[in-house]
């Protein structure tokens, strides 16, 4: 996932070994349990009282939930892995505990086994998929998060259920009472279970698969096991995080797993594991977590308004990411050193600019085929491998086309039907430009939800309703977006920030913005030819679709037909090889979140156009979205592979199955398992075959 | 380490000291009250605008040497809520006015606190635990009541849209589960579509978009939706439909939705586009933004002493298009004497929440909904 290039890369320095070696290697892990103990520090010197045993229980059952799923993902990170069915799963082991756990011991001890197989089973479909029908990691568990967040939300529609007294004491009570409690017990033989996973035959494949999977198999691991006990494993270990946090509340909330994912994501980062694979650990996972709840302490005892938390935690994550990477070569240290050199060359006058060398313009010999000497392949064949990818999300999309019609009739003689069609797609189908190119560089914008608010908030305020400030307002408006996008960017190339880490604290920073902004009551509503964009007519249709057709036929155009578009994807294939040929890897970057801030902020005055207002959160609803379809339209998760108009595909296929899903009474649980399926459905026809 | 603790300790009491001229404030500041409040996620209207009230409550000249309030921000995770609100008794809360993201998931933080003499009281969403204070609506009645009122619209026969809110919650549970069986009671009213609206007015618009892709308005007869009516009599009148056949629409208390309701013609000022007068066929219920502001004065109200009930059960604030009255200032005043919908010029976002009447907190009016300011 990481695009992280460095500078002025060498070769690692083969003369420090022993513990010199140790420390270099653990870096992450060091600096992560330094920041806990600053934190830590910071809080117990500003709280009134000493830190007493009852501190330390109620710290320690607090962060272990997400500490021990945040081991698991460890896992399947280190592999190459991504694993978004997390705190899908805790909510399910949650919810089957409260409503299945009866009073005798022997039920809660089969309760907690049924917690770690239900973990494992979830982990075990993932891992077949990834490791044996090789789909891409990041839609299968997309698809088995929503097909488990349905399940959950069909055996119980809202909080409620017990959890056995005795059970909630076993897990969150004292070992030894006022010395050992028992969740420090519990993480203890989590921390176990890894040491041993890592010293085994096992642990080194994880690490191997993750680091280079073709040379893993070179050296004869057998890679597909690996992967899919991985999975299974990670599983296990949200199973338990689910029992934990069943004896933790007593009882249970179809939703309380959901908002974790982002945290468990955010606790590996920061506990020094690379996104990628292969380097990184689950004890820098544990402290990470631990990181993450002693944050909402500061965040208390500073007294930190309400408004800014978000900003403050965003802060916090790329501090102590920055932390973890700083050293002489990390991108920082090598731009430094660049700048430093290029300012001495400038004073001794030995710029390669001012070199007077050859200008170098080779002729590029014209291809020796005549005419009719050989026949040029036809525009099937020159074009199959990217038509392979490209069309199973639109015979998705026809397959949904004819659901709908046989459901509801004259739907595919219903030109009312594909208005509303494309209107609703305009919005997806913008982001997905931005969101696409940033994964066919290999990264990935979450910034998008308060790109999307913030722009939208602040345009509708400055325009009020008229047309003659829309007129200065909305440019204004797409060039904040460019330029927070550019900051995005600037994060990721300059300071060497891994692109989720970035694009999530700029997330929380807008969130910030927006609510300080607007004071937390957005006011200024859309100017009229902003509504009539979006909700009147146009020689017969909705005006936006025509601009959605100029917006394509661009989005085309750049992707394919220009410089820019051919650097993504040099980029994207593999950064290194791309800057040896002389692509400006920064640049590029750079470039394309500036695009994906542009496409965002475009949504966002859209969105306001179309509701009439502006209003907080409005975005929330188009991050998964966003990504789903990108996936789901071909394009690799990884990066280098993709085409706009596999995405645009992706876009129309999940807009119009959420169409024909809202047109019914069928329950939202339903809902949810049946986008599922139909995610996984669309890529294992994308199934890449050759291994 | 805790001699550090000691000399910072005493740095920031000799700020303090210098802070307020003197021993006299130090001694009235010693009597305050500390009480924290635990907000959710507050990324929406509703939030935003139940944070302003509680705040301007604290800020009232009855309570702001009562009490200092610090607020905090848990998001929408439940596990740190936990967290803060252990956090809060740690730091030697005397109550703790809480909006929780669970009503379950804080039982037992909850039930700590209580134990070590913390007063916990929850507003809007409920916590279960015997030991909290809630301050609530009868989420039941608000789907049962505007269920009735619809169904008695449309003479017991129709087809019906439902917009409902997030899926999983025991609001949205409750209230769906409640319309349902007054509409089942009626064999010839039929939903034919219903979709998670989230309690936005944009996912309104967009499922209700999504929903009319395949159902065409000729095909409905009236909308039963937690929130989205004001964007329902936009998105009729963006469709030709006239204002007198709009479809009659059960729904929340937005400001704008209210505006739409008054009669054709009625004069507001700053009506703009949908949201103008239009004689729309209503019934507005709410989720009051200031049932916050209650329970942190009653919180003080416990902590002087006094009992306070473990349940307070707000009345459900209900009016049809007939009930609606526009209010001038929105001073609390003007408010008792029935107004209970803003002018657009004061309120442009008709997506906020109008419901901030109470008898009980004659406190907070217009000015603290929207910025935070008590009345005088």
């Amino acid at each position: 996932m990481s695009t992280t290039l460095t500078v002025g890369e060498r070769a690692p320095n083969r003369r420090r070994v022993g513990l010199g070696r140790t420390l270099a290697r653990s870096r992450g892990l060091l600096v992560a349990f330094l920041v806990f103990v600053a934190l830590f520090l910071v809080v117990d010197w500003i709280s009134p009282g000493p830190f007493s045993y009852f501190e330390l229980s109620f710290m320690s059952s607090g962060g272990a939930t997400l500490a021990l799923a945040a081991m698991g993902q460890t896992f399947v990170i280190l592999s190459g892995g991504f694993d978004l069915s997390a705190g899908a799963v805790i909510s399910l082991v949650n919810v089957v505990l409260a409503t299945s756990m009866g009073e005798s011991a022997g039920s809660q001890l089969a309760m907690g086994v049924v917690a770690l197989l239900i973990g494992g089973a979830v982990g075990a479909f993932n891992g077949f998929f990834v490791a044996f029908v090789r789909l891409q990691p990041i839609v299968v568990t997309l698809s088995s998060m929503f097909i488990v967040q349905g399940i959950t939300l069909l055996i119980m529609d809202k909080p409620g259920g017990m959890v056995a007294p005795e059970f909630s004491m076993a897990l969150t009570g004292d070992v030894i009472t006022d010395l050992l409690p028992a969740p420090i017990v519990v993480l203890l033989v989590a921390l176990l279970v890894w040491f041993l996973v890592r010293n085994s035959r096992f642990g080194t494949g994880i690490y191997a698969v993750g680091s280079d999977e073709e040379a893993a198999r070179a050296a004869g691991i057998a890679t597909r096991m690996v992967k899919f006990w991985t999975y299974t494993l990670a599983g296990l270990f949200y199973g338990a995080a689910g029992a934990f946090i069943s004896a933790q509340t007593g009882s249970a909330d179809p939703l309380i797993g959901r908002p974790m994912l982002l945290q468990v994501f955010t606790a590996v980062v920061l506990g020094g594991t690379m996104l990628g694979g292969g380097r990184g650990g689950a004890v820098g996972s544990l402290i990470g977590a631990y990181i993450l709840m002693i944050v909402v302490n500061i965040l208390l005892v500073l007294n930190v308004s309400a408004y800014y938390s978000s900003v403050v935690e965003g802060a916090i994550l790329i501090l102590a990411v920055l932390a973890g990477s700083f050293h002489r070569n990390s991108p920082v240290a090598g731009y430094l050193r660049l700048m430093v050199s290029n300012l001495r060359a400038r004073r001794a006058g030995t710029l390669a600019s001012n070199h007077p060398g050859q200008r170098f313009s080779p002729t590029l010999s014209v291809p020796a085929a005549k005419a009719g000497e050989t026949e040029r392949a036809s525009w099937l064949e020159r074009h199959r491998a990217t038509l392979r990818y490209l069309v199973p999300a639109y015979v998705g999309f026809a397959i949904v086309l004819v659901a709908t019609h046989l459901i509801y009739g004259n739907t595919l003689t219903n030109p009312a039907y594909f208005n509303s069609l494309l209107v609703l797609s305009s919005f997806l189908a913008i982001l997905a430009l931005g969101q696409g190119t940033a994964i066919l560089t290999g990264g990935l914008d979450l910034s998008l939800p308060w790109l999307i608010g913030l722009i939208g908030i602040v345009t509708a305020d400055l325009i009020s309703g008229s047309d003659s400030a829309a007129l200065w307002v909305i440019p204004f408006g797409l060039l904040l977006g460019t330029a927070l996008g550019i900051a995005n960017g600037a994060g990721i190339v300059f300071l060497g920030l891994p692109p989720i880490v970035m694009t999530i604290a700029m997330n929380g920073i807008l969130q910030g913005a927006a609510l300080v902004y607007s004071d937390g009551t957005p006011a200024g509503f859309a100017s009229p030819t902003q509504r009539w964009l979006m909700t009147g007519s146009f020689l017969g249709v909705t005006p936006v679709i025509w601009l959605l057709l100029l917006f394509v036929a661009a989005a085309l155009l750049l992707l394919g037909r220009t410089p820019f578009g051919r650097r993504v994807y040099a980029v994207g294939n593999s950064p290194l090889v791309a800057r040896l040929s002389g692509v400006g890897v920064g640049g590029t970057l750079i470039g394309t979140y500036a695009l994906s801030g542009f496409c965002a902020a475009l949504v966002g005055i859209l969105l306001s156009g179309f509701s009439g207002q502006a209003s907080l959160g409005m975005g929330d609803e188009y991050l998964l979205p966003s990504i789903a379809a990108v996936v789901v339209g071909g394009t690799l998760i990884t990066g280098g592979r993709g085409h706009y108009l596999g995405m645009l595909g992706g876009v129309l296929l999940l807009t119009a199955l959420a169409t024909l899903l809202a047109g019914t009474t069928l329950p939202s649980a339903v809902r949810d398992i049946i986008l599922g399926v139909v995610v996984l459905a669309a890529v294992l026809a994308l199934r890449d075959r050759n291994p | 380490m805790r001699n550090l603790r000691k000399l910072f300790a005493s740095l920031l009491a000799a700020g303090c000291v210098v802070g307020a001229g003197g021993m006299a404030g130090d001694a009235a500041a010693a009597e305050k009250h500390k009480i924290f409040l635990s907000m959710s996620y507050i990324g929406n209207d509703w939030q935003a605008e139940a944070a302003n009230m509680i705040k301007a409550m604290a800020a009232h000249p009855s309570m702001r040497d009562k009490v200092d309030l610090q607020v905090q921000v848990a998001g929408p995770n439940a596990q740190r809520q936990i967290q803060q609100i252990n956090s809060m008794v740690q730091a030697g809360a005397d109550a703790i006015v809480v909006y929780p993201i669970s009503p379950t998931a804080l039982n037992q933080v909850v039930r700590a606190a209580c134990g070590r003499g913390v007063t916990i009281i929850a507003y809007d969403a409920e916590i279960t635990e015997p030991c909290a204070h809630n301050v609530t609506i009868d989420q039941e009645e608000a789907g049962r009541k505007t269920a009735e009122w619809l169904a008695k619209e449309l003479g017991g026969k129709g087809k019906i849209v439902a917009i409902t809110g997030v899926p999983g919650t025991s609001v949205d549970t409750l209230r769906t589960e409640a319309a349902k069986k007054v509409f089942a009671e009626h064999p010839e009213i039929e939903i034919v579509a219903e979709a998670p609206g989230m309690w936005s007015q944009a996912n309104a618009r967009t499922e209700l978009s999504k929903i009319l892709a395949t159902h065409k308005w000729a095909d409905i007869d009236g909308l039963w939706m937690q929130v989205g009516c004001f964007t329902a009599n936009a998105m009729q009148i963006e469709a030709g439909i006239k204002p007198e056949d709009l479809l009659p629409c059960a729904g929340e208390g937005a400001n704008g939705g209210r505006i739409q309701a008054l009669p054709v013609g009625t004069e507001v000022e700053g009506a703009n586009g949908a949201y103008a007068p239009m004689g729309a066929r209503r019934i507005s219920y709410a989720s009051p933004p200031y049932s916050g502001a209650l329970a942190l004065k009653l919180a003080v109200q416990k902590l002087e002493g006094q009992e306070i009930p473990k349940l307070t059960t707000l009345p459900l604030p209900l009016y049809t298009s007939e009930e609606m009255k526009l209010c001038e200032e929105g001073t609390w005043k003007e408010m008792s004497e029935g107004c209970n919908v803003f002018k657009p010029s004061i309120i442009t976002n008709p997506g906020w929440f109008a419901s901030i009447y109470s008898p009980d907190t004659p406190e907070v009016g217009l000015q603290a909904a929207l910025v935070g300011q008590p009345e005088e």
